[in-house]
C-alpha cells in the first residue's frame, strides 16, 4: 500500500496530502534535491509527454520508493511514496489520473498570482481513485497486485474464513466483486490495522448494505434510521462538504464501517467465526438481491451518491482525454493546419505559445549545434537539449517572448545550475580546518597535513597546473611538500624538481611559505611512496602534501586500476583531476572513468581545467566534464606563469556558451 | 431605397440628434476613466513595497511566508523557485507609515499590505536571491534567515559546516548591497537597506541565542572575507580584456580585521538581529519579525 502522496508546488509548499504512514519529510526533501535541484538521477531516456509518470523514472531514498508526475506551466509536483519491497501496478496511472482530477478543479485558484494558499477539498476524489484503481487492478489475476493484497491483509480476516479475494463465485455481480474487494483494501489503507477494525471487511457487513440498501427512501429517511453500513463514504462527502475533513478521512478508509456512530458495525467485528461463517453463507444469498434491485434500478441513495463522485471524475478524466485527441487530430486537417501555423507564427512574436514537441524541435536543433560548436561533447549537448525540452514541453511562452528567447533563458539557466557547485569550494578553509582544528572543541581531531592529488591523462598539464596550485598555497603561508610520485614517465621527477626549485627561489624573495620535493627516483611503487610522503610530511609538519601522479590514458585498465590501490595508501582529502580544454568528446569518458577509478567508496573532488586560455570561448570542455560526472569545477589553467590559476565564475562562462 | 436608407442612418448619426449627443458624451467620459483603471490596476500591484526572504535551504523561509500569510504554517518543502505572496499586517501590528493616520482612515488598509518574497536556499539555486537584489523592485529589506539551531555545534571555527555556509551566503548578499550602493554613490545616495537577520527556530533546546548568533556569524564572516582577501580570482575577472581594471571588491571597511555588522551602516545598510520560532511546541514566535517589518514598511 502506499505511505503517502503529496501535492507540492515548485516553491515548496504542500498544497495537499495524505498520510498513511509516518514518512520523514527528509525522504521527500532529498527527492526534490536529487531528482529536480543537483539532478543527479538522470531520466529516461524518452522526453515524449514528460509530464506522465510512467516517464519519470523511480527515485529510491531509505526503504522507499517515490514515482512522480508534474505539471510544469503550474510549477505543481505530484509524489507517491511506497515500501521499495511492494510492487504497485498501479501508481503510474493513479499519479497520472490524480493529476489531471487536482489541475482541473483547482487551476483557477492555481494560477492566481501572490498567493500560495489553494483550497482544496480533494480526499473524497483521492479516495475514490484509489479505490478504482485498486479493485481494477485486483479484477486481472494477472497482476501482481492481487498476492500482495493477500499478503497484506491483516491475519485476522482469513481466520474468518475468508481468504484475502474470494473466489468468484457463480452469479456473483462483478460490481459486488469489486466492492467486496475495495473494502478488503481499504482496512489495509488504514493507518493503524488492528485485528479488529479489519475485520468488518468481512461479509457481514455487505449483506447488511444489500438487504437495507433497497429500503432506504429518501436520504433523510435513511439518516433517521441510521442504517451505517448503508452509509457510503460518497454520501458523507456530500452532506457535510467543508467541515470535519479530518474525520472524513477516517471514515473513508474503513468505508463507513470504523465510524463511531456505527456502533452496529463493531457488533459485527465481535462475532465469532462460527457466526461468521453463518454470514457468508447469509451472504451469498444477499448477493441475488443486490444483483437485481441495487444494480438495476439503482435506486440506493448511498450508491448514488457514490456514482456521481465517480461520473464528476470520469467526465473530468475523459475531458483531458479528449482535448488531447483534439490538439493531436486539430493539427492532422489542411484548414487546421495553415490556421495553426498562421497562429502559431503570431504567437510567436506575441507569445502566450503552449509549446509542443514538435515547436521545440528545430530550436532545440540550432541550440544544440551551438552548444557543440562552443566545443560541448555530443552526449552532455544533446542531453542537455532533452533537459530543456522535457522542462519545455507544455509550457506557455510568455508575453512577447518568442520560443527561441525560452529555449535560450531556460538552457542558461540549466547550464548555471550545472556549474554552480553544491557545497563551497574553499580549499584554504579546507585546509586550515585539517592543519589547525578548532581549539575550543575537544572533539576536534589532531593536527595533520592536507593530502591533494593530482590525476589526469597525459600531458594535460598535471605538473604544471600542481605547481601554480602550489604557488597559491605558498602565497596563503602554506608549508608544501611536493611528493613525485610519477615513476613512470622518464623526465617526470627532473620536471617536478625544477618547479620546485623555481617555486623556493620565488618564496624566499618573497617571503612565502617553504617548499620542499620528496622523491624517490622512477620504477618504485607510486602508491607507496605516497605514503611515504605524506608519514614524512605529518613528522616534519608539513601543512600540504601535493602529489603528483603518473598521466594515464583513461582506457589503459591496467595503468587506471592502480588508482585504486594509490586513492587506498595515500588516502588524499582532494582528488582534483586535471582536463584539458581543448579536449572534445573525449572529455566525457575521461571524466568518468577517472571518477570509477578510486573504487566505490571515492570519488574525484573536482577538476581542474588546463589551458583555458588557448580556447576562446569555447570552453564546452567544463560543461561536458561537469555533466558527466556531477563534480565540480575547482580551477581553470589560464596561461603559462604561476600565477595563472582561477577559480570558476559561473556567470562568466554561461556568457561564454550562449553568446 | 437601401441607399437612401443608409445614408440617412449615416446623417442622422452625424446630425446633433439627442442620441449622438449622448453617444459622443458617454464615449468622451468613459474612455479616460477606462484607460485610468486600466494603467491604475496594473501598476499597483509592482508598487506595493516588499520584503525578501533568503537563506540556507532549510531555515524555514517557505514556512515563515505561509505563516505570514495565513496566520499558520504550512507544510514545507525543498524551494525550486522563488514565490511572492502578497501580506498584510496583522491588526496589532502598525506601520511606521501610517503612524500619524487615524485609525478609521480607510488608507490603513492599503497600506498594511507588501509583498513578500521567498527563494530557494540550495546552494545552487541562489542566483534566484542575487538578481532580486539587484533589480530591487520596491525593496524595502531583506530578511536573512538562519536556522539557530543547526549552527549550534562548537562555537566557531572550521568544524562548522552549516555556520559557514550561513556565513559565506550572508557575506556574498552583504557585499552585493555594499556594491549596489557604492555603484549608486555618483548620481544620488542610494536608499537605506536595512537587513534582518531572523534567528529561526529558537523552540528547539539546542538553538543558539539570537546575540550569540549574531556574533558567531560575525566572525565567521571575518574568516570567509580574509580567505577571499587571499584566494585566487576569479574566470571572470582579466580573461577578457574589458574589464582588467576592475578590482575585487571587500566588505566593510578596507576588508581587514574583525568584521562586524556595524561597519554595513557606513554604506546604509542597517543590520539587526531578532530571534523567533515559526513552528514551536506551543505558539509561533514571530513578533519582533512583524515590528521589524513594520518599522520598515
Ligand atoms: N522546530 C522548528 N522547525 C521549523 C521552524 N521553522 C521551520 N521549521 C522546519 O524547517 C523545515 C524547513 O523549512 P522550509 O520553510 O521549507 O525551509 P526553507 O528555508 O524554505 O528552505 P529552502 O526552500 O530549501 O530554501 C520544515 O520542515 C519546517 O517545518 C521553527 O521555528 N521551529
Ligand atoms: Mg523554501
Amino acid at each position: 500500500m502506499l505511505d503517502g502522496f503529496e501535492i507540492l508546488t515548485t516553491s515548496g509548499v504542500v498544497l495537499w496530502s495524505k498520510s498513511y504512514a509516518p514518512v520523514s519529510s527528509s525522504v521527500i526533501d532529498s527527492f526534490i534535491r536529487d531528482v529536480f535541484i543537483e539532478e543527479k538521477v538522470l531520466p529516461g531516456a524518452s522526453v515524449a509527454d514528460d509530464t506522465s509518470a510512467t516517464q519519470n523514472p523511480s527515485y529510491k531514498r531509505d526503504q522507499y520508493t517515490l514515482k512522480w508526475a508534474s505539471v510544469k506551466d503550474m510549477g505543481l509536483i505530484f509524489v507517491a511514496v511506497y515500501q521499495s519491497l511492494l510492487h504497485l501496478s498501479w501508481i503510474d496511472k493513479l499519479l497520472d489520473n490524480i493529476r489531471i482530477i487536482f489541475v482541473d478543479l483547482y487551476k483557477d485558484q492555481l494560477r492566481k498570482p501572490h498567493t500560495s494558499v489553494v483550497e482544496c477539498d480533494f480526499d473524497g476524489y483521492f479516495d475514490q481513485q484509489i479505490r478504482e484503481l485498486e479493485s481494477a487492478a485486483e479484477k486481472n489475476p494477472t497482476r501482481i497486485a492481487q498476492p500482495l493484497l493477500a499478503e497484506l491483509t491483516p491475519p485476522s480476516s482469513s481466520e474468518s474464513g475468508h481468504e484475502g479475494p474470494p473466489p468468484p463465485l457463480p452469479g456473483l455481480a462483478p460490481g459486488y466483486l469489486k466492492k467486496q474487494q475495495i473494502n478488503g483494501d481499504s482496512t489495509d489503507a488504514s493507518p493503524i490495522p488492528t485485528p479488529d477494525t479489519s475485520r468488518p471487511s468481512t461479509p457481514a457487513a455487505h449483506i447488511l448494505a444489500g438487504k437495507s440498501g433497497p429500503k432506504g427512501g429518501s436520504r433523510r429517511a435513511r439518516k433517521a434510521v441510521t442504517n451505517p453500513a448503508n452509509v457510503s463514504s460518497g454520501d458523507e462527502r456530500k452532506a457535510k462538504p467543508k467541515k470535519e475533513t479530518g474525520k472524513k478521512m477516517r471514515r473513508w478508509d474503513a468505508d463507513g464501517l470504523a465510524d463511531e456512530e456505527d456502533g452496529a458495525v463493531l457488533d459485527y467485528s465481535a462475532q465469532s467465526p462460527q457466526e461468521n461463517g453463518a454470514a457468508k453463507s447469509e451472504y451469498i444469498s444477499g448477493v441475488d438481491s443486490i444483483d437485481s434491485q441495487s444494480f438495476g434500478t439503482r435506486t440506493t441513495k448511498g450508491q448514488f451518491v457514490l456514482k456521481d463522485l465517480d461520473s464528476e471524475v470520469h467526465s473530468i478524466l475523459e475531458g483531458a482525454n479528449e482535448k488531447k485527441a483534439q490538439s493531436s487530430s486539430s493539427k492532422s486537417g489542411l484548414v487546421g493546419s495553415s490556421l495553426g501555423a498562421i497562429s502559431g507564427l503570431f504567437r510567436n512574436v506575441v507569445g502566450g505559445n503552449v509549446l509542443t514537441k514538435e515547436d521545440l524541435v528545430k530550436p532545440i536543433r540550432a541550440i544544440e549545434e551551438h552548444l557543440l560548436n562552443k566545443n560541448v561533447a555530443r552526449e552532455a549537448a544533446v542531453r542537455l537539449c532533452e533537459g530543456v525540452e522535457r522542462e519545455l514541453i507544455g509550457v506557455k511562452t510568455a508575453s512577447f517572448e518568442s520560443v527561441e528567447t525560452t529555449i535560450r533563458s531556460a538552457m542558461e539557466s540549466s547550464l548555471r545550475r550545472i556549474l554552480t557547485p553544491t557545497t563551497s569550494l574553499d580549499i584554504l578553509r579546507s585546509i586550515s580546518s585539517v592543519t589547525s582544528p578548532s581549539q575550543l572543541n575537544p572533539l576536534s581531531p589532531q593536527p595533520r597535513p592536507y593530502v591533494i592529488s593530482i590525476v589526469g591523462v597525459n600531458g594535460v598539464g598535471k605538473s604544471t597546473n600542481l605547481s601554480k596550485l602550489a604557488f597559491f598555497l605558498l602565497q596563503n603561508r602554506f608549508n608544501l611538500l611536493i611528493a613525485a610520485c610519477d615513476t613512470f614517465r622518464s623526465g617526470a621527477v627532473e620536471q617536478l624538481r625544477v618547479h620546485a626549485r623555481n617555486l623556493k627561489e620565488l618564496a624566499e624573495r618573497e617571503k612565502l611559505g617553504k617548499v620542499e620535493l620528496y622523491e624517490k627516483g622512477y620504477g618504485k611503487d607510486a602508491a607507496n611512496i605516497a605514503k611515504d610522503a605524506v608519514a614524512y610530511a605529518a613528522q616534519q609538519h608539513f601543512d600540504v602534501v601535493l602529489i603528483d601522479t603518473a598521466g594515464r590514458r583513461h582506457n589503459d585498465t591496467r595503468l587506471m586500476s592502480n588508482l585504486e590501490k594509490f586513492g587506498n595508501f595515500a588516502n588524499p582529502d582532494k582528488i582534483l583531476m586535471v582536463g584539458e580544454a581543448l579536449v572534445g568528446s573525449d572529455s566525457v569518458g575521461q571524466a568518468r572513468s577517472f571518477n570509477a577509478a578510486f573504487g566505490s567508496k571515492r570519488r574525484l573532488d573536482g577538476f581542474i581545467i588546463s589551458k583555458c586560455d588557448t580556447v576562446g570561448d569555447m570552453v564546452g570542455t567544463l560543461v561536458s566534464m561537469v555533466h558527466a560526472t556531477g563534480i565540480p569545477v575547482v580551477f581553470l589553467g589560464v596561461g603559462q606563469h604561476y600565477g595563472d590559476l582561477r577559480t570558476l565564475n559561473v556567470s562568466w562562462a554561461v556568457d561564454m556558451l550562449m553568446t | 431605397m437601401t441607399w437612401t436608407d443608409s445614408q440617412s442612418w449615416a446623417s442622422s448619426l452625424m446630425g446633433p440628434t439627442p442620441l449622438a449627443v449622448s453617444i459622443a458624451i458617454l464615449l468622451v467620459l468613459t474612455i479616460p476613466l477606462f484607460l485610468h483603471l486600466l494603467i491604475y490596476r496594473s501598476t499597483t500591484s509592482t508598487t506595493l513595497p516588499s520584503f525578501l526572504l533568503v537563506g540556507p535551504s532549510g531555515a524555514g523561509k517557505t514556512a515563515l511566508l505561509t505563516l505570514f500569510e495565513r496566520g499558520q504554517h504550512a507544510e514545507t518543502r525543498t524551494s525550486q523557485v522563488p514565490l511572492s505572496v502578497e501580506v498584510s499586517l496583522p491588526v496589532s501590528t502598525k506601520a511606521v507609515s501610517s503612524k500619524y493616520r487615524s485609525v478609521n482612515d480607510p488608507s490603513n488598509q492599503a497600506h498594511k499590505k507588501f509583498l513578500l518574497a521567498d527563494t530557494p536556499g540550495h546552494g545552487k539555486l541562489r542566483h534566484h536571491a542575487f538578481d532580486s537584489v539587484i533589480k530591487p523592485q520596491n525593496l524595502k529589506g531583506i530578511i536573512f534567515m538562519v536556522d539557530a539551531a543547526d549552527m549550534s555545534m562548537g562555537t566557531s571555527g572550521a568544524g562548522n559546516e552549516p555556520l559557514h555556509q550561513a556565513a559565506e551566503y550572508l557575506h556574498d548578499i552583504l557585499l552585493l548591497l555594499q556594491k549596489r550602493s557604492t555603484r549608486s554613490k555618483t548620481s544620488k545616495a542610494p536608499r537605506e537597506l536595512p537587513v534582518l537577520i531572523a534567528a529561526n527556530k529558537l523552540d528547539l533546546f539546542t538553538a543558539l541565542p539570537p546575540p550569540l548568533v549574531k556574533t558567531a556569524l560575525e566572525s565567521e564572516i571575518s574568516n570567509v572575507r580574509s580567505s577571499r582577501a587571499t584566494g585566487l580570482l576569479d574566470s571572470g575577472i582579466g580573461m577578457n580584456d574589458l574589464d582588467i581594471g576592475e578590482e575585487k571588491e571587500w566588505l566593510g571597511n578596507g576588508g581587514d580585521g574583525k568584521f562586524e555588522f556595524s561597519q554595513m551602516d557606513e554604506v546604509n545598510i542597517a543590520v539587526s538581529v531578532a530571534g523567533g520560532n515559526v513552528l514551536g511546541a506551543d505558539e509561533s514566535d514571530v513578533k519582533q519579525w512583524w515590528d521589524w517589518i513594520a518599522g520598515n514598511l
